[in-house]
C-alpha cells in the first residue's frame, strides 16, 4: 500500500518474539543448526531432498510460532534475482550439460531435461537459503547471533583474526539497520515532498534510476557519517578501548535439548547426503 | 574538599580546512563534587567543546584540565578518568551500541572489565535509576527519544561515574522526553551525590542548578547562581539569551510593585508570591466558589473551554469558507498486514482553512507526524477522507504530484534531506523537477531564499554543508517554498535550534503568512504556539481529542495534563493561583502579557499595602 515503508518487507533481521522452544535454543545450536541445514541441501542433488529440506524448514516455522506466509512473503524482494538467475543457467548453461535427450536448441541455447532440473534445484537451493536466513533472523535476536559467532569463532582469536572486533562491529551494524531504514523513509518522504519522484524511471535506464536515487544516497551517506563519528565519541566516553580487558555481560549455556537439536540436524544432513534420493535425471 | 575538576586557562583550537577555529579561549573553572552545575551559550559558543574537556574526549590546545588530580594528558589515567566522568550527548540514537537495552548498558562496566555479577548489578541498579527496567529486553529503536536517551543515561550510571556530564543531552527530546531526563538528573544529584554538568540551550533547565555558567566566543561571560542571573536582563539579552519566562514575569511585576519579590524562579513561586502578599486581605475568601460555578455553565462562551472532548471536535472556526485541506476520521496502520502491525492513527479530524494558522499539539507518539503525511498524499488514509482542494485523494486518478505542490510538507530537521552542492541548486531541485523554464526556477529560488533572509546573491553559490545548522534548515524550508505552494506544514520547525536562530526562523515563517501562506505547525514549545496559532488541535494516541483557540485550549488546562502535555509557564501560574482561588477560573492566561496583566489587576488594589511593606520586602 505505502510506497515509502521500507522497513516493512524486509524480513530478514527482523525479530519476531514468540518465546517458542526455537527462539530458546542456544543461538550457537541454531547457527550450527543452520550450517547442517546449509550442508544438507548443497550436498544433495536430488529436487526433491531439497523439497524435504524446505518443508522441514516450514516445520520449524511453524514451532516457532511464526507464519510460513510471513516468511514466503519476505522472500518476494529476492524473486527478481532468484528469476535472473534462472533465466542465465537456462540460456548459457546448457552448452556444458551432458545430457543426450535435447529438448531445444537454437544458436547457442541448448536446453535439456538435466538443465531443466538443474535450474529448478538452483533456484530451490537459493529458496532454502534465504529461508534459513530468514528464519534465524526471526526467531534469534541480532545480538544473539553475533554472541554465538563470537563463541563458536573465539578460537580463531588466539591466531590473530579480529573476532571480537567483526562481532561488536557486526552487532552495530545490525543496530543501526533499523535506525537508518528509518532515515532512509523520513529522506524519500521529504524529497517526494519537493517534487522529486522516485521509481517512474524505466528499468532499462539504470543511468537514470541512479541519478534519480542521488537525493537519496546523499543525504544518507552524510547523516551515516556523522552517526558514525558521533557514536565513536560515545564509545569512547563509555571507556571502550578494544578487546583488552574487556569482560562479558551476556552468558550462553547449551541446554540437553540444544544437544538434542544438534544432533538431530545432524542427522538430517546425513540422511539427505547419504540416502539415495531418486532424481529424474542424472547430470554431472 | 578539592574540586572534582579543575581546569586552568583552557584554550582549544579545532583546524579546519578553512582555518583555526577558536572554541575556547581561557576557562578557569573549578567544580566541587556534588554540584549542579548548567552551561548555557548559543551555538559555537563552545559548552560542548567544553564539555568534551571534562573527559579527555578533546585535549587542550593549552591550559590543564585536572579530573581528580588526573591530568587528561596522561594517557595512563584515561580509564580512570573515563569511568569517573560520564557523558551523555544528544542524540540517543547514536550513542547505543547494541541491540538489547540491559546489553546496551552492559557495555560500559564490560569495557571496566568486571566480572559478570558486578555488571549485572550495574545494570539492574542503573536500570532502576532512569525507571526502564520494564524495557530491559527491548530493542532500543523501539523505543520513544526519551526512553533512549533514559538508556544512554543507565549506560552512563553503569559505569558509577562521580561526575555525570549532559551534552545537550535534552535538545532532541520532547518536553515530556526533557523531564523525565533532568528529573533523573536532579535525582542523582540529590540521592546519589553525583556532580551534574549539563550543557543545554535552554534557560529553563537551569532553574534547579547550584551555578549557572554562561560561555560566550569561548569565554566565560556571566556565572552565579541562576536566581541571580536571571535578573540581569540586560546582559543577558546582549548575549542573545532570554531569561526563563516566570523569571521576567516575577521581574516585570517587581517593577510595577516593588514589593513584588523579582527574583522568583518557578510558577509555584509566583503564586505564593501573590498569596504572601493577598493572603491579609479576608475578603479574598469570598471569591470562593469560582472555580465550581464556572466548571457547569461555560457554554455561554464561544471561545469554549472543552471538558468532554469528542463533541466538540467538528466545530469548525466561524470562517466563511470551505477548508484547504481536511482529515476526516481518518486511521491509518504500520506495517499492515504484518505481525508487527501498528495502530498509528485511530480518528484523526482535522481542517485547515485558507489564511489561518494551525497548531499541532501532542506527545512524540501520539500520531501528528504522521496525521500531517497525509496532508499531501505520502501516506494514504486506511479509513477516512482525506480532501485537499475539494479533491479527495483516496481517488486513484488524483496527481499526486500537484498535490504535493499546493501542500508543502516541511520534516522535523529538515536539513537531513538536503544534497546538493551548491545552496542555489539545492533548492532549485523542486522547480526544477516540475519542468519550468530556467528563468523561472531562478526567479522562484531567489523569491524563496528570500521569503527565509538568506540574500539570494549571497548565499546560492555557498556550499551547503558548510553553512550553519538554522541557515541549513532556511535552505530546506526554502526548498519547499520554492514550489511556491498554498500550505506550508512544518513539523517542529525550530526543534534543536538554539533561541537566537529559533526567533530568526519563527519570524520568517510568520512573515509567511503575509505572503498568502496557509500554515500548520507541529511544536512541542506551547509559548511559540500560544503566540501565533490561530486554532489549535490536540492529539492524543492516534486521535484528535480537543480542537478550539489558543484560549479555549489553555483554558482547559485540566484536560491537557491529563493527555499528559505541558501547558506554558504563564498558564501554570494562572492555575496555581486559580487553585487559591485569586483568580477567577475562567481568566484564560498563556502569555507573558496575559499573566502580567492579570497579577497586576491583582496586586494594583493592594498597591498601597505594598508600598508600605516596601522597605521590609525587598530583598532582591
Amino acid at each position: 500500500m505505502s510506497e515509502f515503508e521500507y522497513l516493512r518487507n524486509v524480513t530478514v533481521g527482523q525479530y519476531i518474539p514468540t518465546n517458542s522452544l526455537v527462539h530458546r535454543l542456544d543461538p550457537r545450536t541454531k547457527l550450527l543448526a543452520a550450517l547442517f541445514f546449509v550442508l544438507a541441501v548443497t550436498t544433495t542433488r536430488s529436487v526433491l531432498a531439497t523439497l524435504v529440506v524446505i518443508g522441514l524448514l516450514m516445520a520449524v516455522t511453524k514451532l516457532a510460532r511464526i507464519e510460513v506466509r510471513y516468511v514466503l512473503r519476505g522472500l518476494l524482494p529476492a524473486l527478481p534475482f532468484i528469476v535472473a538467475l534462472m533465466l542465465m543457467q537456462l540460456l548459457f548453461q546448457g552448452r556444458y550439460s551432458t545430457c543426450a535427450v535435447v529438448l531445444f536448441e537454437w544458436w547457442f541455447v541448448r536446453i535439456t531435461p538435466c538443465l531443466v532440473e538443474l535450474v529448478i534445484l538452483g533456484a530451490l537451493r537459493l529458496v532454502a537459503f534465504l529461508f534459513l536466513v530468514s528464519l534465524l533472523t526471526l526467531t534469534t535476536t541480532a545480538s544473539h547471533i553475533m554472541h554465538g559467532i563470537e563463541s563458536l569463532l573465539a578460537p580463531l582469536q588466539r591466531s590473530g583474526l579480529p573476532v571480537h572486533e567483526f562481532a561488536l562491529a557486526n552487532i552495530i551494524a545490525l543496530r543501526f539497520i533499523p535506525t537508518i531504514a528509518e532515515e532512509m523513509e523520513r529522506i524519500a518522504k521529504a524529497q517526494a515532498s519537493r517534487g522529486g519522484d522516485f521509481g517512474g524511471e524505466k528499468w532499462y535506464r539504470p543511468d537514470r534510476i541512479a541519478r534519480s536515487r542521488l537525493p537519496l544516497l546523499v543525504p544518507l551517506f552524510v547523516n551515516t557519517l556523522r552517526r558514525a563519528e558521533e557514536l565513536v565519541t560515545a564509545m569512547e566516553a563509555r571507556g571502550y578501548w578494544g578487546r583488552k580487558g574487556r569482560s562479558k555481560f551476556v552468558e550462553l549455556r547449551m541446554q540437553q535439548i540444544d544437544w538434542l537439536a544438534l544432533l538431530a540436524c545432524l542427522a538430517l544432513w546425513l540422511l539427505i547426503w547419504r540416502l539415495p534420493w531418486p532424481g529424474l535425471y542424472n547430470f554431472n | 574538599m578539592p574540586p572534582v575538576i579543575r581546569i586552568e586557562n583552557l584554550h582549544h583550537t579545532y583546524q579546519r580546512e578553512s582555518g583555526a577555529v577558536q572554541a575556547l579561549r581561557g576557562i578557569d573553572l573549578s567544580i566541587e563534587p556534588g554540584e549542579y552545575v548548567v552551561l548555557v551559550g548559543h551555538n559555537g559558543s563552545g559548552k560542548s567543546t567544553l564539555a568534551k574537556h571534562l573527559n579527555a574526549l578533546l585535549l587542550p590546545t593549552q591550559g590543564e584540565v585536572w579530573v581528580k588530580g588526573w591530568n587528561t594528558r596522561e594517557r595512563a589515567h584515561l580509564r580512570e578518568i573515563r569511568s569517573t566522568v560520564g557523558m551523555v550527548f544528544q542524540q540517543p540514537d547514536n550513542q547505543i551500541v547494541a541491540t538489547i537495552v540491559e546489553e546496551d548498558v552492559a557495555f560500559g562496566p564490560e569495557n571496566l572489565g568486571l566480572p559478570r555479577a558486578e555488571i549485572r548489578r550495574r545494570v539492574d541498579w542503573s536500570l532502576e535509576q532512569v525507571a526502564m527496567q520494564p524495557f530491559r529486553h527491548r530493542a532500543p529503536h523501539l523505543l520513544s527519544g526519551g526512553q533512549k536517551q533514559r538508556i544512554c543515561i543507565a549506560g552512563v550510571l553503569a559505569m558509577q561515574p562521580e561526575v555525570l556530564v549532559l551534552d545537550e543531552a535534552t535538545a532532541m527530546l520532547d518536553p515530556q522526553g526533557r523531564k523525565e531526563a533532568l528529573d533523573i538528573a536532579w535525582r542523582l544529584n540529590k540521592e546519589q551525590g553525583v556532580t551534574i554538568v549539563a550543557a543545554t540551550h535552554f534557560m529553563r533547565e537551569a532553574i534547579h542548578a547550584d551555578r549557572l555558567i554562561i560561555l560566550d566566543e569561548g569565554r566565560i561571560a556571566l556565572q552565579g547562581p541562576p536566581r541571580e542571573l536571571f535578573q540581569q536582563i540586560d546582559r543577558l539579552r546582549a548575549l542573545h539569551l532570554d531569561a526563563p519566562h516566570v523569571s521576567e514575569l516575577a521581574q516585570a511585576l517587581h517593577r510595577r510593585f516593588p514589593a513584588f519579590p523579582a527574583n522568583l524562579l518557578t510558577p509555584q513561586e509566583i503564586a505564593d508570591a501573590v498569596i504572601g502578599c493577598c493572603e491579609r486581605r479576608e475578603e479574598e475568601r469570598e471569591r470562593q466558589g469560582w472555580g465550581e460555578a464556572r466548571r457547569g455553565g461555560n457554554e455561554e462562551e464561544k471561545e469554549t473551554p472543552i471538558s468532554n472532548l469528542q463533541s466538540s471536535i467538528s466545530s469548525s472556526p466561524s470562517l466563511p469558507l470551505s477548508p484547504l485541506l481536511s482529515l476526516h476520521h481518518v486511521a491509518h496502520y504500520y506495517m499492515r498486514g504484518t505481525p508487527l502491525q501498528v495502530k498509528a492513527l485511530e480518528d484523526i479530524t482535522i481542517e485547515v482553512f485558507p489564511g489561518e494558522i494551525v497548531g499541532l499539539i501532542g506527545h512524540t507518539g501520539s500520531g501528528k507526524s504522521t496525521a500531517i503525511q497525509h496532508f499531501n498524499g505520502l501516506l494514504r488514509a486506511h479509513e477516512g477522507k482525506v480532501t485537499v482542494l475539494g479533491q479527495d485523494l483516496n481517488d486513484p486518478a488524483v496527481d499526486l504530484r500537484t498535490v504535493r505542490r499546493t501542500v508543502g510538507l516541511i520534516f522535523q530537521m529538515p536539513e537531513a534531506q538536503l544534497f546538493e552542492q551548491y545552496v542555489g541548486d539545492d533548492i532549485a531541485y523542486g522547480p526544477r523537477k516540475q519542468g519550468l523554464s530556467r528563468e523561472e526556477v531562478r526567479a522562484r529560488v531567489q523569491r524563496a531564499m528570500e521569503a527565509v533572509g538568506l540574500p539570494f546573491a549571497e548565499f546560492k553559490d555557498r556550499i551547503t554543508f558548510g553553512l550553519s545548522g538554522g541557515q541549513m534548515r532556511r535552505v530546506a524550508i526554502a526548498g519547499v517554498l520554492a514550489l511556491e505552494p498554498q500550505v506550508l506544514v512544518l513539523d517542529e520547525p525550530s526543534a534543536g535550534l538554539d533561541p537566537q536562530a529559533r526567533r530568526q526562523l519563527m519570524r520568517h515563517i510568520l512573515d509567511l503568512r503575509s505572503r498568502g501562506v496557509t500554515l500548520v505547525i507541529i511544536s512541542h514549545n506551547m509559548e511559540e504556539l500560544a503566540e501565533i496559532c490561530d486554532r489549535l488541535y490536540v492529539i492524543a494516541d492516534g486521535r484528535t481529542v480537543m480542537a478550539g483557540t489558543p484560549a479555549a485550549i489553555f483554558g482547559a488546562a485540566d484536560d491537557l495534563r491529563a493527555i499528559g502535555l505541558d501547558t506554558p509557564d504563564m498558564t501554570q501560574v494562572a492555575e496555581a493561583l486559580k487553585a487559591q482561588n485569586l483568580l477567577p477560573a475562567d481568566v484564560v492566561v498563556y502569555t507573558l502579557q496575559q499573566a502580567e496583566e492579570a497579577i497586576a489587576a491583582l496586586l494594583a488594589q493592594r498597591a498601597a499595602f505594598a508600598a508600605s511593606n516596601d522597605a521590609g520586602s525587598d530583598r532582591s
